[in-house]
């Protein structure tokens, strides 16, 4: 026989073997339950109203953002004040790729063990956050402890209500779950030495503009704005064109996005994005996002740009322009202003709001709620302008610290007043794939506009309506 | 001192079961049951890690289950893999993958074997150039994804600028359709090229000597040679590397999040790639976990009809 004798066999007796087999299974499989709720819905916690006895050891609070100047600076600017306050303290801002930023926060937090604090969330990413309890409702903290009425309501809701408020108000009897950390919007960047100093007023002018300096600069684009398919890169875009044009992106109180985002205005929208502004781009922009375009900036190879204010500060150093060897040389050639209005003169809500980790231990909670009340006084508020930051405070915005620290200062608390959302749903991140892959698709000529429009609105709708599906959930 | 107890018997692959434990060690610790223990620890760790998953995942692709929502995973059945079956959007990206496994994997091929093809000619430096060849498999994919996607931009990149010294115009490598999977085929024929070129390298040097000498002396034609005697022996072992790669190539994900994020649009999306965007952009566990598990039926249907292949070849 050419094998071995079964008696030769290295094994245990086959039962032994089973039986520790199964016993090692059943085990992992409660480990691996042992984090699971046990079917309640969930819902987020709530924080105290008054904030509870603060620790005297070392401690460090943890924030997860992802990685771009405002994070820096954050860190920075919170190790230096607020340990004037709590010298125990250390405060950490982990940052992530923007691409992995929604991934790295609800991987962790359907875990159900976080290893940050406060996360920074998209004002979209709330709905998604609070429905799965992840962070604390802060209503009766913010009662007891904040100014609200120190707030334009709106950048209050935006950053801290669900079920999300209406454009430009706020609902006093909807809960809040966190508190303006930065705020932001697009400027409209323009070369002063190519198109004058008087910045365009209407969208159509703005296109006009760009279409004479690309034909009279040769090698300079016309326009460079957010295309890529990845974060909201192009469907901040699109919405920020449909909304100028008098589109909406749905209604909200019938959750219907078919016929409402694909209606006239809306595909007037994305035919001036792709028809009229795309070819004013230069070639392969079809990728761009925040860094790209304030390279095209930098490097003199664009006309008119969009971006967000708080990633426009490195467009003033000289160590990364060609425009000039000092800030000021750059200054006169760069100009910042509110974006041209057109039918509205709606802009897009940028910037992030902090919220407590429904799974941070109780100590840091505490004083995750005490560096928030902290962070939202006046003179930090001011402070935090003055070190880079964007504060949501209206004494803040209005304060010289704000104005003088960026010539892009002025045309955030001019744009306040303007600014519309996205949808702040659960079912967010899937919404927002769908818009960007398609609109990415339509700039890059990989569909047509009207196709892609039509497309976002079938498959956005049907994000929404699928809350009842058995299986196939997320296709 | 006493010699050492027998490892092996005279039988080829029969390890020793009845030796007596040898002096010092404890009557109850039969060789069998130390076997066991050392081999244990590796056990579990593959329950833990492999089986265990595997299991827990197929549990989930019959369930409506959500990491992020929590609540009970209620029983969908076969809801899940019915819908992955019937969405359009799968096939998509099931085609996707086609083009991307078919391109790849043929164009590492005939380059890798050339290359190792001409390297066995050579009877200096040999050990150096496959040394050299093989450096693009050792780089992380993810740092081969964020070098190729600066050297390809269609303003900046250096792929640009020399077709621009060269008269020729600018190529949007990565924001067109038409180029952008071409351009994922070949980094990724840049990277993997080495594999397919070491192991035809090593059926190339074990094919004997005397047979070309005997086909000399019959003097056989260097292509003749090439076709009756190169490529017959080396084929099973190319074979073998050609469904290692197949199985890598099929799911591709690092390269496509780096170089293109799945687009223009999400014509460069490959499944791999669709199963992580429902996996973790609605957390919709359940289909993700039956997305995953066709996916590994998929490999292991056609990866047993290819073995059967090449059993056959082998038989022949």
């Amino acid at each position: 026989m050419r094998y071995l004798r079964r008696s030769g066999r290295l094994s245990v007796p086959r039962r032994t073997a089973q039986l520790a087999t199964a016993a090692m299974l059943v085990a992992t499989t409660m480990a691996a339950c042992g984090g699971q709720d046990d079917g309640a819905s969930a819902s987020a916690p709530k924080a105290p109203a008054t904030i509870p006895e603060l620790t005297k050891d070392p401690l460090t609070l943890s924030f997860i953002w992802f990685d771009w100047p405002p994070a820096h600076a954050l860190e920075t600017f919170a190790n230096a004040e607020y340990t004037k306050e709590r010298p125990n303290v250390t405060i950490k801002v982990n940052t992530v790729p923007n691409a992995n930023w929604h991934d790295a926060m609800f991987t962790q937090f359907a875990a159900h063990k976080t290893d940050f604090d406060i996360p920074v969330l998209d004002s979209q990413h709330i709905g998604e956050a609070v429905t799965n309890g992840n962070i604390l409702d802060i209503t009766d903290f913010v009662k007891k402890n904040i100014d609200v009425n120190a707030y334009n309501p709106y950048l209050l809701a935006a950053y801290g209500q669900f079920p999300q408020a209406e454009t430009g108000k706020r609902d006093e009897n909807a809960s809040l779950y966190g508190l303006p950390l930065l705020g932001d919007t697009w400027t409209m960047i323009y070369r002063k030495d190519l198109i004058g100093d008087k910045a365009p007023q209407t969208w159509d002018e703005m296109i006009s503009a760009a279409e004479k300096c690309q034909a009279d600069n040769p090698g300079i684009s016309g326009l460079a704005f957010h295309q890529a398919n990845g974060s909201d890169a192009a469907a901040v875009t699109y919405n920020t064109v449909n909304g100028l044009y008098g589109g909406n992106l749905w209604d909200s109180k019938a959750r219907k996005i078919d016929g409402v985002i694909n209606d006239a205005a809306g595909q007037e929208a994305m035919d001036v994005l792709v028809n009229k502004m795309k070819p004013l781009t230069a070639k392969g922009s079809g990728n761009w996002f925040i860094d790209e375009v304030n390279a095209a900036v930098a490097q003199g190879k664009a006309c008119i740009a969009f971006n967000w204010i708080a990633a426009s500060g490195g467009l003033l150093d000289p160590k990364q322009s060609t425009l000039g060897s000092t800030r000021e040389e750059i200054l006169s050639k760069l100009g910042f202003a509110t974006l041209p209005s057109q039918k509205t003169n709606l802009v897009p809500l940028g910037g992030m709001g902090m919220h407590v980790s429904a799974y941070s231990s109780k100590e840091k909670q505490a004083e995750a709620l005490n560096f928030m009340k902290w962070f939202e006084q006046a003179d930090i508020q001011k402070k935090w302008a003055a070190a880079g930051g964007v504060p949501a405070r209206t004494d803040a915005l209005e304060s010289p610290e704000f104005l003088n620290a960026g010539p892009f200062n002025k045309v955030y608390a001019d744009s306040v007043p303007r600014m519309r959302d996205m949808w702040n749903v659960p079912e967010y991140a899937r919404l927002i794939d769908i818009e960007n892959t398609n609109v990415n698709a339509a700039l890059n000529g990989a569909k047509q506009p009207k196709d892609a429009l039509d497309d976002i609105a079938k498959e956005q709708q049907s994000v929404l309506d699928s809350s009842g599906r058995k299986g196939g959930g997320g296709l | 001192m006493s010699d050492p107890a027998p490892l092996t018997t005279d039988r080829p692959g029969q390890v020793a079961s009845a030796t007596p434990p040898a002096p010092g060690r404890s009557r109850h610790l039969s060789d069998r049951w130390l076997a066991v223990v050392f081999i244990s620890p590796a056990l579990l760790l593959l329950l833990a890690m492999s089986v265990f998953p595997l299991l827990w995942a197929l549990y989930l692709s019959f369930t409506d289950y959500s990491a992020t929502r929590g609540g009970p995973a209620n029983f969908v059945w076969f809801g899940n893999y019915t819908a992955i079956l019937a969405s359009a959007q799968v096939h998509l990206r099931a085609l996707t993958t086609l083009i991307y496994v078919v391109g790849a994997v043929a164009l590492q091929t005939v380059l890798g074997f050339s290359i190792a093809y001409l390297i066995s000619r050579r009877t200096h430096g040999r050990g150096l150039l496959t040394t050299l060849f093989l450096v693009p498999m050792m780089l992380s994919p993810v740092v081969v994804g964020l070098f190729w996607r600066f050297m390809l931009d269609a303003q900046f990149g250096v792929i640009n600028s020399m077709l621009g010294s060269l008269g020729l115009g600018q190529v949007e490598w990565l924001t067109r359709q038409q180029t952008a999977l071409f351009s994922l085929i070949v980094v990724d024929t840049w990277q993997w090229t080495p594999f397919i070129m070491l192991i035809a390298l090593a059926g190339l040097t074990a094919v004997p000597k005397y047979l070309y000498e005997a086909a000399s002396i019959d003097r056989a034609s260097e292509w003749f040679r090439f076709r009756t005697i190169t490529l017959p022996l080396v084929w099973p072992l190319l074979l073998i590397a050609v469904l290692f790669r197949a199985i890598e190539a099929f799911r591709l994900f690092d390269l496509v999040y780096i170089l293109t994020s799945g687009g223009p649009g999400v014509s460069t999306e490959t499944l791999s790639f669709h199963v992580y965007k429902v996996a973790f952009l609605g957390f919709n566990t359940g289909t993700a976990s039956a997305y995953g598990i066709l996916m590994v039926l998929i490999v292991m249907v056609l990866t047993q009809l290819y073995l059967r292949y090449l059993n056959k070849l082998k038989e022949d």
